[in-house]
């Protein structure tokens, strides 16, 4: 069983031999081109963080820039004195300013209709 | 323990030993992308920049040769899944237009080659780390990513198709 399988290793052996033929690239330039290829993947990586770091940068300062550029809308002592408020940053919020105390009771007792429908 | 020559981002591996290996392993690539010398040569370059960037580390849990193997075999499995069908068909156009052609001018020698050429994937490879890379079958089965014995299985299978497919032949011839 030994010497078959030595004499099948040794025809095996010849035949992918003779298919792979002579051609093989050397070592040093199959490694350098390897280095110049991790070199440039490096390279491009470096690049590439180097300008998500900045756009992230750039958005951070904006963010900063713009928060303490806008006013704040909600002021807690005109919240705590007064019945009513709207957010003036919804703009889909109506512009009207609604006083659920004194609005409220006078469209429950109304039998006019509002926007098409009977309140 | 660090040789002169180890890699930056991969301590357990050196130039050294790595070009120790060179020719088995650039034989190996080359049978993965069907013997095209200009794709084996590419894959055996990506399979050095995976070493050197570390993004394939050896840990010294099994033998360089059998990593470096599987290495080539991975990226050789991943570049080729795709391409896969394509080239299925441009095989099969290839046979259609020239095959008559290619049987007359075929050595004779290739008796062995084409009796590999029709055991299953798995069979082939074995048979080749084994028989031609100096491979041990459990080596060949990790490289393959199956248990060793799964790896014993296919040996066997391929040791039987082949001795019977070249005893027909030589049969024939007589």
């Amino acid at each position: 069983m030994k010497g078959s399988d030595d004499k099948l290793r040794e025809r095996l052996s010849q035949a992918w031999a003779r298919r792979a033929g002579d051609r093989q690239p050397p070592f040093d330039s199959t490694w350098q081109s390897a280095q110049s290829r991790h070199a440039a993947s490096r390279r491009r990586y470096r690049r590439f963080a180097g300008v998500a770091a900045t756009a992230a940068a750039i958005v951070v300062g904006l963010n900063a820039l713009t928060s303490m550029q806008q006013p704040t809308y909600i002021e807690v002592a005109e919240l705590l004195e007064s019945t009513y408020w709207s957010a003036p940053s919804d703009v889909l919020l109506p512009d009207r300013e609604f006083d659920i105390y004194q609005d409220m009771p006078v469209l429950f007792e109304s039998t006019e209709p509002a926007g098409g429908t009977l309140l | 323990m660090r040789d002169s020559d180890a890699l930056e981002n991969n301590p357990h591996v050196s130039r050294s030993a790595l070009e120790a290996i060179h020719g088995q392993v650039y034989g190996w690539a080359l049978s993965r992308c069907d013997f095209d010398h200009a794709t084996a040569e590419d894959l055996m370059q990506q399979a050095y920049v995976e070493l050197l960037s570390g993004n394939a580390r050896f840990d010294n849990r099994s033998s360089l040769k059998t990593f470096v193997f599987s290495v080539v075999q991975n990226l050789a499995r991943s570049r080729f899944r795709r391409l896969s069908s394509r080239l299925r068909l441009v095989r099969q156009y290839q046979q259609e237009s020239s095959g008559a052609v290619a049987q007359i001018s075929e050595p004779v020698d290739t008796a062995v080659w084409r009796a590999v050429r029709a055991l299953p994937a798995r069979q082939r490879d074995v048979i080749e780390l084994v028989f031609c890379r100096e491979l041990t079958i459990e080596q060949a089965a990790a490289v393959m990513g199956v248990s060793t014995g799964t790896g014993r299985v296919h040996y066997d299978r391929a040791k039987k198709a082949l001795r019977s497919r070249l005893q027909d032949r030589s049969e024939e011839e007589s």
